[in-house]
């Protein structure tokens, strides 16, 4: 048996989702687009259950409407089970009703009725099933209340079939048969295209003819308006009628949200507050946890004065145990050192995945976005923008698939476009390393200026390739203001904990192939004359001589040093931006066996060139999961190399000027 | 751009006239961009419904607005295409 999951955004659909799946999901892509599709097994049965697109309507007109579309009717679904947010219920129902038109039968869930009371609602669910024709289940997905009833309902097929419901006046229910009576036997879901006639929907007018479009223009002749906005009038009169049975509602003023917003909407307190929240973040993220688990968790890996680490002692076992010096190195300054690397940003990674998911779900981030349209707009941006732009300073991969939510083509390619400027958790390995060796106790308020310069060249950038390629486009914004929640805890935690193992995932699989291919390169010369430090140095290994090959690339940014080993690593960000301080480790290791900028290979850096370096692999080509990411959701190469390089140009340009200033002071 | 006037109660206008707080009714549509059209109609903003307008965004656009139950946030030049007639 099939179940599709339908229901508006922020109807809770993924909180249900979860609760009914327990971890039993898969992630994937519906075919040909970038949308994201889950499926899973509803616990303690054998029911498929298919989440679709959040959508408030089945209209022809946004991708993730068409998906959700074509699952109703090509897959078969054996029920739909409608997820409603009872506190917007008049809205929530519009799906429903083209839902039921389907004939399919549905489920709907009544979810967040812990706090229908709160918000002086009270709902009749007997009436209003009744009224509709379909089984009603309140539940709270959130508390977990009332799931249980929800599958066994489900699993037990306990629920009142699909009854045709009729919600039109009599001419146009009239107009609807005759038009259903047309349709030879083969067609399905007969009354559900008959409607999409009168809508004028183009995906079903090879069902129309001449008869039955002069029937529909009598219609809208009668009501004085066109199908499309007679059919979605109707719908909300019939709900409006309904409604007035089933619901009571006593008229709320200023609730908590209405006064939270009086603040962090003030006209004058909205951005200083935005900046400080951010602010906080990095402080948090970068700055205090930092602070204390880097050299904790480097001193693991690669050992202290004070711990032994795991390299160290895994290189003393090999060797006891009559291993070779080179299979041992291969161990300790290879792989260890390179994934260790990475593995010591996993505190900070958590702590930023977590307060941006407590951002997100408490409803703030909604009003970034609303806020900051104005600007966004001026600069060809849309307010929507912004959560690729948050979401993005946790991966830009997934922050580039959430530019499909902004609806106009222009604001959505620029925002893809310019979505790899905000530097990635594979970025802050970068910034945390550079800024804290390089500056200390301020070093938090070098990364928080790397995000200012991120967001300016980002408007910055907007705005000259709007005035220069995307000129005179009328664009749209409309969004739901959701009312301020209080995050949930088992929400936020399986949120940061997907996200934080798939970055350790990434540093058990590409970082570490890596690590070896780098430490072997970096060990041997092209005679396979293995790198011991002394007779031979690691200024002829292979490394060197491909690093050697471009270094003049970086030889401003580096200001005026020709450096084969910063180089060779910063190409290395196309596999993965982490991979370049893996690549330094690596080499420092191999070289000296001392933590990167202890090591002779990299003293050249000071504090000026260890921004410069930093902003160029912040602003260059993003990795190469992001530059196919980009191409997908581009649709073709052309612009996505036009992107890759303008996004490297620009960042070289940066970081040679920033460099410049190094050379000068040295002259 | 369009002129900003001031609507009293009983007047017709654009929904992008409106000051905070005030509320209206929906008397037609006129734009030409369907996917925009279709996407209010969907959201609710149907020949009818009453509007109140919420809240203003801090830079003075977009703006919140609240009907059947819910808010909705909407840019100025978007809801000059809605017609209304200011009924508080
Ligand atoms: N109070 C309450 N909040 C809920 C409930 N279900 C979900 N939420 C919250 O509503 C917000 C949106 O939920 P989410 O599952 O992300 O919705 P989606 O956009 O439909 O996937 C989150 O902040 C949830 O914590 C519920 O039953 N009660």
């Amino acid at each position: 048996m099939i179940v599709g999951l339908y229901g508006n955004q922020n109807s809770g659909k993924t909180t249900l989702f979860n609760e009914l799946t327990g971890s039993n999901q898969k992630v994937g892509n519906w075919p040909g687009v970038t949308i994201e599709k889950k499926e899973g097994r509803i616990k303690g049965s054998d029911i498929e259950i298919v989440d679709l697109p959040g959508i408030y309507s089945l209209s022809p007109y946004t991708l993730e409407e068409e998906v959700s579309r074509k699952f109703l009717f090509e897959e078969k679904v054996d029920v739909i089970l409608n997820i409603i947010d009872s506190t917007s219920i008049e809205r929530s129902l519009y799906l429903s009703t083209q839902l039921l038109e389907t004939g399919i039968d549905t489920v709907i869930a009544l979810n967040m009725v812990d706090i229908l009371e709160s918000h002086g609602i009270n709902i009749d669910i007997d009436k209003l099933s009744d009224a509709l024709g379909v089984t009603i289940i309140k539940i709270s997905a959130k508390n977990g209340t009332n799931i249980d009833n929800l599958i066994s309902t489900i699993k037990e097929g306990n629920y009142k079939k699909n009854s045709n419901l009729k919600i039109y006046p009599n001419d146009v229910e009239k107009l609807i048969n005759e038009i259903s009576s047309s349709f030879n036997e083969s067609i399905d879901n007969k009354r559900f295209a008959s409607v999409k006639i009168i809508e004028h929907d183009r995906a079903f007018q090879i069902l129309n003819n001449e008869i039955l479009e002069s029937r529909s223009q009598d219609i809208e002749k009668k009501y004085d308006m066109d199908g499309e906005q007679l059919i979605a009038s109707l719908r909300y009169q019939f709900i409006e009628s309904i409604l007035k049975d089933s619901v009571k509602r006593t008229k709320r003023e200023n609730t908590i949200t209405d006064k939270l917003d009086k603040i962090l909407l003030n006209k004058y307190l909205a951005i200083p507050i935005f900046i400080v929240i951010m602010g906080l973040v990095y402080l948090l993220t970068v700055g205090v946890v930092g602070r204390y688990t880097v050299d904790l968790i480097d001193s693991l890996f690669n050992g202290s004065s004070s711990i032994k680490g795991l390299g160290p002692l895994l290189e003393e076992l090999i060797l006891n145990a009559g291993g070779s010096p080179i299979s041992a190195s291969l161990v300790s300054r290879g792989i260890i050192a390179g994934v260790g690397a990475v593995c010591n940003f996993i505190p900070q990674i958590i702590v930023l995945f977590t307060l941006l998911a407590i951002l997100e779900t408490s409803g703030y981030m909604s009003r970034i976005s609303f806020f900051l349209d104005r600007v966004f707009h001026k600069f060809g941006l849309s307010g929507k923008s912004l959560v690729p732009f948050i979401v993005g300073s946790g991966c830009s991969v997934p922050a580039i698939m959430s530019c499909r939510t902004i609806e106009d083509k222009d604001e959505r390619h620029l925002s893809i476009l310019l979505t790899p400027f905000i530097p990635c958790n594979a970025k802050l390995p970068i910034i945390v390393l550079f800024s804290s060796f390089f500056f200390g106790s301020s070093s938090w308020l070098v990364s928080f200026s790397l995000y200012l310069i991120a967001f300016l060249i980002i408007l910055l950038s907007g705005y000259i390739l709007k005035k220069l390629f995307y000129k005179g486009h009328e664009s749209t914004f409309v969004a739901e203001l959701p009312e301020y929640k209080l995050p949930s805890f088992k929400y936020v935690f399986k949120d940061v904990y997907d996200k934080t193992l798939a970055f350790i995932k990434r540093a058990g699989t590409i970082i570490f192939i890596f690590s070896v291919i780098i430490w072997f390169l970096s060990s041997f010369t092209w005679r396979f004359e293995y790198v011991d430090g002394e007779n031979i140095l690691i200024e002829n290994s292979i490394l060197a001589s491909i690093g050697n090959a471009f270094s003049w690339f970086f030889y401003f940014i580096l200001g005026g040093n020709n450096s084969w080993a910063a180089s060779v690593s910063a190409i290395q960000g196309l596999v993965a931006k982490e991979q370049v301080i893996s690549s330094m480790s690596v080499i420092a290791k191999v070289s000296d066996n001392e933590a990167i900028f202890n090591s002779q290979i990299f003293s050249f850096f000071t504090p000026i060139t260890a921004y410069a370096y930093m902003v160029f692999n912040i602003f260059s080509a993003p990795c190469i999961g992001a530059i196919s990411t980009m191409r997908k959701e581009f649709g073709n190469y052309k612009d996505m190399f036009k992107a890759v390089l303008f996004q490297t140009l620009l960042a070289w340009v940066l970081g040679s000027l920033i460099g410049l200033v190094q050379l000068l002071i040295s002259i | 751009m369009q002129k900003f006037k001031t609507l009293k109660v009983g007047e017709e206008g654009h929904l992008s006239d409106l000051k905070r707080g005030q509320r209206c009714v929906v008397l037609n549509f006129h734009n030409d961009n369907n996917a925009l059209r279709r996407r209010l109609l969907d959201m609710g903003i149907t020949k009818g419904v009453i509007i109140e307008i919420k809240k203003i965004a801090p830079l003075g656009d977009p703006i919140d607005i609240s009907l059947r139950g819910y808010e909705l946030c909407l840019r100025k030049e978007d809801m000059y295409g809605i017609d209304i007639r200011v009924v508080e």
